[in-house]
């Protein structure tokens, strides 16, 4: 037997069957993992489209100002910035309200 | 392609039960490498690794054996690990020799061999000697370039012959 035959020997262990304790601690650590990783999805979506939200708040309150300061009556005062306005508040609305209740809030 | 790169395949798309049966697969001898490199903490070493192999599973991109891959994870989990521990050690004061495994499944001898040789010569011997790894895929799986890992695997041969002799003469 030459050296190398030798030390290879030593090293040599027996097979045995998988250890499935082992594996399902593994399983159960994977597991967990995906559900963190699933829960950090949710809460970056949701801050995103309430940093959104946020944005278009201000937005809106920043027109709504514009159209304040103008001094004309009130027949002469142009509806479609009005308008924009209105509906830029009503897709905020349905952006933080309905959007996470879809994705299963 | 070969089951190991179709499981790994699978698994990178988010698949639980094919990294479960490449868990199942390899398990043996990552736990067999990171508890003579390690000792008793092998087997959390062992746990992590596979939590690392999980999260990096899309970066398995098929080139080379799946367990050369999964050794190399193995490895730098524990150089990681022990880095740590030799600096809270220096830290407490003083670093503590390297234990023996208490796992009675592993043989007393070459442990107590496998002791005095450096973290690098350990290792190399196991990947060479103990798990079958050419010298090319050992010297991926710990990072070095081919000529260093050849010296290494050369003095660590060295040793453990000078060393089994010893014990044989005084047996």
């Amino acid at each position: 037997m030459t050296e190398d035959e030798r030390i290879a020997a030593l090293f040599a262990s027996p097979d045995r069957a998988p250890d499935e304790a082992f594996v399902a601690r593994i399983e159960r650590a994977v597991r967990a993992e995906q559900r963190a990783a699933a829960a950090r999805r949710t809460a970056w979506r949701r801050f995103a489209i309430e940093f959104a939200a946020s944005a278009a708040i201000v937005v809106a309150f920043g027109l709504l100002r514009r159209l304040g300061a103008t001094e004309l009556p009130l027949g002469q005062l142009p509806v479609a910035p009005a308008a924009a306005a209105a509906m830029l508040v009503l897709g905020l609305w349905f952006a933080v309200e309905l959007r996470p209740a879809a994705a299963g809030r | 392609m070969d089951q190991d790169s179709e499981l790994a395949r699978r698994a990178a798309a988010g698949d639980a039960a094919a990294f479960a049966a490449l868990v199942r697969a390899h398990e043996a001898a990552v736990r067999r490498f990171l508890r003579r490199l390690a000792a008793d903490s092998g087997d959390d070493l062992a746990q992590e690794t596979f939590l690392t192999a999980w999260r990096r599973a899309g970066h398995y991109r098929g080139a080379g054996r799946y367990r050369a891959w999964l050794m190399r994870i193995a490895w730098t989990t524990f150089l990681g690990a022990h880095r740590a521990g030799r600096r809270r050690e220096a830290r407490e004061g003083g670093v503590g020799p390297w234990q023996a495994p208490t796992d009675p499944d592993l043989a007393i001898d070459l442990d107590r061999v496998l002791a005095t040789l450096s973290e690098r010569e350990r290792a190399a011997a196991l990947l060479c000697f103990g798990e079958g790894c050419s010298h090319a895929e050992a010297a991926e799986i710990m990072g070095l370039p081919l000529g260093t890992l050849k010296s290494i695997v050369a003095r660590a041969r060295a040793a453990l012959v000078e060393r089994l002799e010893a014990g044989n003469d005084r047996g």
